[in-house]
């Protein structure tokens, strides 16, 4: 049986194949691409480039599972399951143990409480802003003209961080050219912008409670600053997947 | 869609088209005639919604008609301290609801907005203040209000009552927080003062034999709506559009009207028909074979009524349309009770009315601490065997959302998950519908996955 899981991020899309015949659990093929402007059509490329990756016919997928925010508007998906599902049954696969997942994707964050079993009891999601999301990230990059690749770097070798008061992302950006002109540092600004997302991400986590094992996931998890901040704040060692980006992906073919 | 449905889609066109209080009055004129309405009447998705729009029409029609005397009153009051009056009802906050769902709270907010009324008020509030502003409200005569659950009332009724100079007629019944005999005796004094002061006013004393008849029949219309809640804990199978969050006009504003009690008193008929059809389904009956339509509702097979999760819904709805409630009938959920449905108060003694609607007003869940309403939500969790529980945090309610985490913890402790949905009831543009629904499906998929 091969399943194929397809997630619909406001920023990238991700399809995983998954081949689960004879006993096999294999991820035959993976693509991660930008969303752009057409969701459907975000989904649809990544699905064929999924097919001419792993070499499988359309005709030899026996489930589509689609997910994340554009997972209604996918015409060829047998299923839609909610990202909070799919993340989890995702994180599930990586981490067995997995009690908290955080997922900080390009739209939205949230932190999922799983029972023992790995299965969701509980979840927060960001209100309708883009601060805490890796949208915020990317618009303060732009501002500061800045790689978001190099926020790492920048992270671990600057000590001291400048205070970004602004929660909002757009008032957020003018607060950082306000305070390039003043002349502060630029490293200290991404120190102190990264410690601004990580404490939005830090109040949900305690809301909802802290429970280790933690895995985190999507697209932020890349950035390794931003794991790193969380990991110093919460004084725990987080997991975070070989590719974090397509475990809401993953997670959907799982559940096909 | 059905004919009233269509006839209900052209009046609120014609309104938004041609938005002045001398049309909706002409309108109301027109609607509530008896032969429009009855004709009207046989069109509705059921006895429900049919007694529920004729009823709240009729209460409109009578305040903007201006023939009686109208108070504005905030929610939670004692209306039948109105009736008993002879007053027209008429509640800001339930009609600033309706803008909701007219198509019209884009304009009542931005009228609000350009008044000083800050976003951060509730909308139910702010647009009603803004209707107000824009001239679309009945002139009230008087205006009436208390401070149980929430404090916003209080405030805008006040800029309200300045602006049609009546401050000499703006009354705060002042409910104290706690319930106990003192407090039953204060209130109720406070209740009698006020109404001394508006027949004054009106320059007529109140009838007892009239107050206790009120009294009557609001006892009436409590015990058919016991019997409707009742009667709920085993239904599954409701009619077409049925939605106890629609009901809160007729709850509140009709109490101690016959209207009242007739309304609960044909939902109960209704549920109960229902009720026989959904044990004919369980005990195999081949009258309601499934898949069939039954009074506009499709059957489902007695599976399916066993596999239904049931939910219990806190605060209000989103007014405009919205697809929450289509996402729980798709995944077999049901609302099988509201908080707003509670039935919360004793049997009112006729003999000492004033004594009796402030035990009513003092038995409000929603009002001094929040182990009163912790306490009632447990109660109805209990009583009507939840699997889950939805509180819609809507923007700016300091009452309801400020207890949310209790709330939350308490039904935790008793393994039942509740999912926190912020949104605006009103004001669509403060409520994403894609984050909305896929807060509530995650939150299906939990359950889904407990049971």
């Amino acid at each position: 049986m091969i399943t194929c899981g397809i997630d619909v991020g406001s920023v990238s899309a991700e399809a995983v194949l998954l081949d689960r015949s004879d006993g096999k659990f294999e991820i035959s093929a993976y693509v991660i691409a930008p969303t752009g402007g057409d969701s459907q059509e975000a989904a649809k490329n990544v699905f064929e480039k999924a097919l001419l990756k792993s070499g499988f016919s359309r005709e030899m997928i026996s489930s589509i599972v689609a997910t994340g925010y554009g997972r209604l508007n996918i015409p060829f998906a047998t299923k839609n399951i909610t990202e909070i599902s799919c993340h989890a049954r995702g994180v599930v696969n990586f981490f067995p143990d997995t009690k908290t997942v955080i997922d900080i994707g390009g739209q939205d964050s949230k932190v999922i409480k799983l029972d023992s079993k790995g299965n969701p009891i509980d979840f927060l999601m960001n209100d309708k802003c883009a601060a805490g999301t890796g949208r915020f990230l990317e618009v303060m990059a732009k501002a500061l003209d800045i790689e978001l690749t190099d926020f790492a770097g920048i992270f671990n070798a600057t000590h001291e961080k400048v205070d970004i008061s602004s929660t909002c992302t757009v008032f957020a950006e003018s607060e950082i050219v306000s305070l390039i002109g003043h002349g502060v540092e630029k490293n200290r600004i991404v120190k102190g912008l990264v410690y601004s997302i990580t404490n939005r991400i830090i109040s949900m986590v305690e809301r909802i409670g802290l429970e280790e094992p933690v895995c985190m996931t999507g697209g932020v998890a890349k950035n390794t600053a931003v794991v790193k901040a969380l990991e110093e704040i919460l004084d725990i060692k987080i997991n975070v997947p070989m590719e974090p980006q397509i475990t809401g992906a993953l997670g959907a073919a799982l559940l096909g | 869609m059905g004919i009233a449905d269509k006839i209900k889609e052209g009046l609120k066109t014609n309104i938004r088209n041609n938005l002045d209080k001398e049309n909706i009055k002409k309108i109301l004129n027109v609607i509530s005639a008896g032969p429009v309405l009855s004709a009207c009447g046989a069109t509705f998705a059921s006895k429900s919604d049919k007694y529920l729009n004729i009823y709240s029409i009729k209460s409109l029609q009578r305040a903007y008609s201006r023939k009686y005397p109208v108070a504005y009153g905030s929610l939670f009051l004692p209306y039948e301290l109105f009736h008993a009056l002879g007053i027209s009802p008429f509640l800001p906050e339930v009609i600033g609801g309706f803008t909701g769902g007219m198509g019209l709270a884009d304009r009542t907010l931005k009228e609000a907005a350009s008044r000083w009324y800050t976003p951060d008020l509730c909308t139910f509030h702010r647009s009603a203040s803004g209707a107000v502003e824009m001239g679309l409200f009945p002139e009230p005569d008087f205006i009436i209000c208390a401070n149980v659950a929430c404090d916003a009332a209080q405030k805008t009724f006040y800029i309200d009552a300045k602006k049609f100079g009546i401050e000499d007629k703006y009354y705060l019944i002042d409910v104290p927080y706690k319930n106990s005999p003192k407090a039953v005796s204060l209130l109720a004094m406070q209740l009698e003062s006020i109404s001394s002061d508006i027949a004054a006013k009106l320059g007529k004393k109140l009838d007892p034999d009239y107050f206790a008849a009120i009294i009557n029949c609001s006892n009436e219309f409590r015990d058919w709506a016991i019997k409707v809640n009742d009667l709920r804990k085993e239904l599954l199978f409701y009619p077409k559009n049925f939605n106890g969050l629609n009901f809160i006009l007729p709850f509140h504003g009709l109490a101690g009207t016959k209207e009242a009690a007739n309304l609960y008193k044909n939902i109960y008929l209704e549920l109960k028909e229902f009720l026989e059809v959904q044990n004919g389904i369980i005990s195999g009956n081949k009258k309601y074979k499934a898949g069939n339509v039954y009074k506009g509702k499709t059957i489902p097979s007695a599976q399916k009524l066993k596999d239904t999760r049931k939910i219990l819904w806190m605060h209000l709805k989103p007014y405009y349309k919205n697809n929450l409630f289509t996402m729980l009938e798709e995944n077999n959920y049901t609302v099988v009770f509201e908080e707003i449905s509670n039935v919360y108060w004793p049997r009112l003694d006729p003999e000492k009315p004033f004594e009796a609607l402030a035990i009513k007003m003092l038995s409000n869940p929603l009002n001094g601490s929040i182990e009163n309403r912790v306490n009632a939500i447990l109660k109805i969790a209990a009583e009507y065997g939840i699997d889950g529980a939805i509180l819609f945090a809507h923007w700016g309610c300091r009452h309801s959302n400020g207890g949310a985490r209790i709330l939350k913890d308490s039904l935790k402790n008793i393994d039942i998950p509740l999912l926190i949905l912020d949104g605006d009831c009103l004001n669509k543009n403060n409520s994403s519908e894609g984050q909305l629904s896929t807060r509530l499906q995650g939150f299906i998929e939990i359950v889904d996955c407990r049971v």
